[in-house]
C-alpha cells in the first residue's frame, strides 16, 4: 500500500482504502480502480493524499513534492489549533518544537500519522 | 448558577450508577494504605487475578522500567518498583476496562482520548523526570486519569455531550469553554467528583480537578501544573484527541513556578515523543 498525493494520483490506480471528506462521507471505497473523474471530485473536496494498492517504488521519483505539501499542511493543522494561543511568547516556542517534530516524523514514519488524524 | 447546582447535584446522585473500580484493585488500595501490610499479602490479592497478574508482569517487563533483568514473580515485581507503583498500574490498567464501550463510533471517540491521556501521562513523566520529582509514577497516572470527566460525559450524559460536540465542531473551541456555556460545569468538575467516590488519593482528586488552573489545587499546584503542561504539549504533538482541535492556554503562574528553560522545551517534548511510541506498543 502506498500514500499517493492527489497531485501525484493517476487513473487506474487502486484504491487501498476508501476515501472520505472531511465530515466523513464515503466518496469512493477500498478496491475501486480510480478514474479521471474520481480524481477531479477528490480535488473539489480537498482531498489531500489517499492510500492506492502497490508497492513502493518510482512513485518515490516524485516524492519531493509531496512531503514539501505534506509539511504545509501539518503546519497550517499545527497553526490553527495555536491560533488563540500565540501572544504567549513561550506557546510560540512550543509551537516552534512541536512543529519540528511533526515534521521529522512524516516522511520516515508515515504510519504514525493515523493517529494524528482529527 | 441554579442551573450548574442541579446539574452537577443530579450528576452526583447518578454517580451511584456508575461503574465502580474491579474489588481486588479496591482490596489492593485498601493494602497500599495499610502500614502493616507486606508485599506478600499484597502478592496474595494479585495473583488471586490473573488478569491482573499478567498485565502487571507485562508492564514490569516492559521498556517503561527498563529494568535489567526479567521479573517473573509478582513478589519480586512487588519488591522492585514498590506498593504505591503498583497501585498506580493496576488502577491505570483497570479504569479504562470499566468505560470499554461496545458502541464502534464511541469506541473510536475513546480511543482517540485514550490516546491523548497516554500521551499526556508520558507527557507528564518525562516533565516529571527534568524536574527530578520524585514520585513520577504518580504523575503517570495523573495524566492518564486527568480527562475522566469526558468520558464520564460521553457513556453517561450522551445527549449533553452530544450538544457539546455540535458546539466544538461549529465553533471550533476548546471542550472545556463549550462545556461551561451549554452545561454550566466542565469535565474537571466531573473527574472529581469521580476520583472522589473511587476514594483516590487527595492528590490525584487535586490535579483532576484543578489541570486547567493549576494554582487551584492548593499544595498539589506543582503536580497539577506538571499534569497542565503536559496536556498542552501532547495535544501539540497530535497524540490522541482531548474531543477539541485546540491548544488550552498556558497558564503563566504555573509556567514560571516549575521553572522549566524554555531552550529545553524541544528536548522534553521529543523524549515524550519517543517514549509515547514505546509504550503504545505494548498497553
Amino acid at each position: 500500500m502506498i500514500r499517493v498525493n492527489i497531485a501525484d494520483l493517476k487513473p487506474g490506480m487502486v484504491l487501498a482504502h476508501s476515501v472520505r471528506n472531511h465530515q466523513g462521507v464515503m466518496l469512493l471505497g477500498a478496491g475501486t480502480k480510480i478514474t479521471k473523474k474520481n480524481i477531479r471530485i477528490f480535488k473539489s473536496w480537498g482531498v489531500i493524499d489517499v492510500s492506492v494498492a502497490g508497492e513502493l517504488d518510482e512513485p518515490r521519483a516524485a516524492g519531493e513534492m509531496p512531503v514539501a505539501e505534506e509539511n504545509e499542511a501539518v503546519e497550517m493543522e499545527l497553526k490553527e489549533k495555536f491560533s488563540d494561543v500565540m501572544a504567549d511568547s513561550v506557546m510560540v516556542e512550543i509551537f516552534n518544537a512541536a512543529s519540528k517534530l511533526l515534521m521529522k516524523d512524516l516522511p520516515k514514519n508515515k504510519n504514525a500519522k493515523k493517529n494524528s488524524r482529527p | 448558577m441554579q442551573k450548574r447546582t442541579l446539574d452537577l447535584k443530579r450528576i452526583v446522585s447518578r454517580i451511584d450508577d456508575l461503574p465502580t473500580l474491579p474489588r481486588t484493585v479496591l482490596k489492593i488500595t485498601e493494602l497500599v494504605n495499610d502500614p502493616k501490610s507486606s508485599a506478600k499479602d499484597l502478592a496474595r490479592v494479585i495473583t488471586d487475578d490473573q488478569i491482573l497478574t499478567a498485565r502487571l508482569l507485562k508492564l514490569v517487563n516492559s521498556s517503561f522500567y527498563g529494568l535489567p533483568q526479567r521479573i517473573s514473580t509478582v513478589t519480586g515485581a512487588i519488591v522492585l518498583i514498590g506498593f504505591d507503583a503498583i497501585r498506580n498500574l493496576l488502577l491505570t490498567t483497570s479504569v479504562f476496562d470499566l468505560f470499554a464501550d461496545r458502541n464502534k463510533k464511541k469506541q473510536q471517540k475513546q480511543e482517540k482520548f485514550w490516546d491523548h491521556s497516554l500521551g499526556c501521562a508520558v507527557g507528564a513523566k518525562v516533565i516529571g523526570n527534568y524536574l527530578r520529582y520524585d514520585n513520577i509514577e504518580e504523575l503517570f497516572v495523573a495524566g492518564l486519569l486527568h480527562d475522566i470527566g469526558k468520558i464520564v460525559e460521553m457513556m453517561f450524559q450522551p445527549h449533553e455531550f452530544s450538544k457539546v460536540v455540535a458546539v466544538i465542531s461549529r465553533e471550533n473551541i476548546l471542550m472545556i469553554t463549550a462545556e461551561i456555556r451549554i452545561l454550566g460545569y466542565s469535565h474537571a468538575e466531573i473527574g472529581k467528583l469521580l476520583a472522589e467516590k473511587w476514594n483516590l488519593p487527595s492528590k490525584l482528586v487535586q490535579i483532576i480537578a484543578h489541570h486547567h488552573q493549576p494554582n487551584d489545587a492548593g499544595s498539589f499546584a506543582m503536580e497539577a501544573a506538571i499534569v497542565h503542561l503536559a496536556d498542552i504539549f501532547c495535544r501539540s504533538l497530535n497524540m490522541g484527541s482531548g474531543g477539541d482541535n485546540k491548544i488550552p492556554p498556558l497558564d503563566r503562574i504555573a509556567w514560571e513556578s516549575l521553572k522549566i528553560q524554555t531552550n529545553a522545551i524541544e528536548g522534553i517534548m521529543e523524549t515524550m515523543r519517543d517514549e509515547y511510541g514505546d509504550i503504545r506498543s505494548f498497553i
